[in-house]
């Protein structure tokens, strides 16, 4: 994936990964000409395939470490099977964490449960209904975006007309 | 305005960069290792691991460096079949130290890993939901981390036990290039035979891997009171061109041979004068041969 600033026909340059939010993650990419600054949101399942191919936006920064996909990856894995990484291989930060930030910034996003999911806007049963009309890998993030769109507008309830209010926002048909 | 082509890079990801890394970490590791043998069959349960297990440690005792890959990321058991459950892997800058057998065999398997005897092997992932389009792409990737992360030192053979079908075959010829071969196991009935075939025409004709050759398991029981052979399958004897490939072994059915899979003990080891371990120690022979003249 390259980008580039129409402006001043400069390469963008990749400038930042930020914490991810249900599991998305948002690439800052600046254009070292004019500075401007643009925004690529990974859907859930994008970020899933990066992680499962053990890549990093921004790329790796340290040498890799051993088994490093399957010790950030393994949700079931034993607490003895993931020690620190010993100090040569970077600072002692644990595995999950890791000094990647894309790697630490993934741990994260798994460590969210939709439990601890702060209150958001109810859904009516014909909004929930046309929100289930969007194809899955695209959904957590319409979902995540009609609900940003109601708080910003002020709906505590997402309705058909709220949804339709939201549309123009997404790329997804709903 | 430039086109892709003229953009010097992908904005600072090297993603390209990324992946000739992972190809080298495994390239380097894959070069001091002098022979790889993977063990396969077509359908399941016919004894792929406990081949694989009593062939690893027939190599050990014939004086061979030997390594094992459980390449059953979802269904491991060679960490069992070897006694090693309770290994604890070490890290090191230089990989992962493999849990080492009694008689010194080197092991890697998913089964290490996993906190508890219920544990599947569940990935990250913000919503297990439609998983089946990335679980594969992490089960390779945790293969490729076996192989090329494992601390093997110098070794004579790596053993690679394969979940059954033939899926995880293409995988495998690509993370090792230079793969030794492959050793089909099948049992004599013909619901077997069918799907071996496949698995056969899958390695040799689609991703021309060689075939070392096919082992018969559960060929037969010996009568424990009279000594006679009794088929436990196909009444019939399976004749020994019927895959066109050589046939390495007939290893008979041996309840004990199950119960030092179950305990961990090496079975060649402890019965050293059984049939099984005459069949065994007769394809532990017939791999090396192939090797020599290969
Ligand atoms: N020759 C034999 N005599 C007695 N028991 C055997 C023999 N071969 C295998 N077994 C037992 O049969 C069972 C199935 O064998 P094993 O697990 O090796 O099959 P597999 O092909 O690896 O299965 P999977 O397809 O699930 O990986 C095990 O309990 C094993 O100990
Ligand atoms: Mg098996």
């Amino acid at each position: 994936m390259k980008f580039l600033c129409i402006d001043c026909d400069t390469a963008m340059k990749f400038k930042d990964v930020t914490r991810p939010e249900q599991g998305s993650v948002t690439a800052v990419f600046e254009c070292p000409d004019c500075f401007t600054e643009i925004a690529m949101f990974l859907n859930p399942w994008e970020t899933q395939m990066l992680k499962s191919l053990d890549l990093k936006l921004g790329g790796s920064g340290e040498a890799a470490q051993p088994m490093q996909m399957v010790r950030s990856q393994l949700e079931t894995a034993k607490q003895d099977s993931m020690p620190n990484v010993s100090s040569e291989m970077g600072s002692g930060e644990t595995a999950e964490g890791g000094k990647c930030p894309f790697t630490a910034v993934i741990s994260d996003a798994f460590e969210e449960k939709p439990e601890s999911e702060p209150e958001g806007p109810t859904w009516t049963p014909e909004a929930l209904e046309r929100l289930e009309r969007i194809p899955s890998f695209v959904r957590p993030m319409a979902k995540m975006g009609i609900e940003s769109f109601a708080k910003e507008n002020g709906h505590t309830e997402i309705t058909g007309e709220v949804m339709d209010a939201a549309r123009g926002n997404f790329p997804a048909q709903f | 305005m430039k086109s892709y082509k003229e953009l010097p890079d992908d904005a600072g990801s090297n993603i390209i960069g990324q992946v000739t890394a992972q190809a080298n970490r495994l390239t380097k590791r894959l070069a001091s290792i002098k022979r790889t043998v993977a063990i396969m069959s077509g359908k399941g349960g016919v004894g792929k691991s406990a081949v694989t297990a009593n062939l690893a440690t027939a190599l050990t005792l014939a004086g061979y460096t030997v390594g094992v890959v459980d390449a059953d990321i979802n269904g491991p058991t060679i960490a069992k079949m070897m006694g090693v459950r309770n290994a604890t892997l070490e890290y090191t800058s230089a990989g992962v130290k493999p849990a080492i057998s009694s008689l010194g065999t080197k092991i890697i398997s998913m089964d290490l890993l996993l906190s508890e005897d219920d544990a599947p092997v569940l990935w990250s992932a913000h919503t297990q939901k439609d998983a089946f389009t990335w679980r594969s792409t992490m089960e390779v990737g945790a293969l490729r981390e076996f192989i090329g992360d494992t601390e093997w030192g110098e070794l004579d053979y790596l053993l690679l036990d394969l979940p059954p079908g033939s899926d995880r075959l293409p995988n495998v010829a690509e993370l090792i290039p230079n793969l030794g071969g492959v050793i089909v196991v099948t049992i004599p009935s013909e619901v077997s035979h069918l799907i071996v075939r496949k698995s056969i025409t899958m390695a040799r004709d689609i991703f021309k891997v060689p075939i070392i050759g096919i082992v018969e398991n559960m060929a037969f029981y010996a009568c424990k009171h009279c000594g006679e052979h009794e088929s436990l399958f196909s009444p019939e004897d399976t004749p020994d061109n019927t895959f066109q490939v050589t046939t390495l072994g007939k290893i008979p059915f041996d309840p004990k041979l199950s119960h030092c899979n179950d305990n961990g003990t090496p079975y060649i080891h402890e019965y050293p004068d059984s049939l099984a371990s005459a069949a065994i120690l007769e394809v532990t022979q017939k791999i090396q041969d192939f090797f020599k003249y290969y």
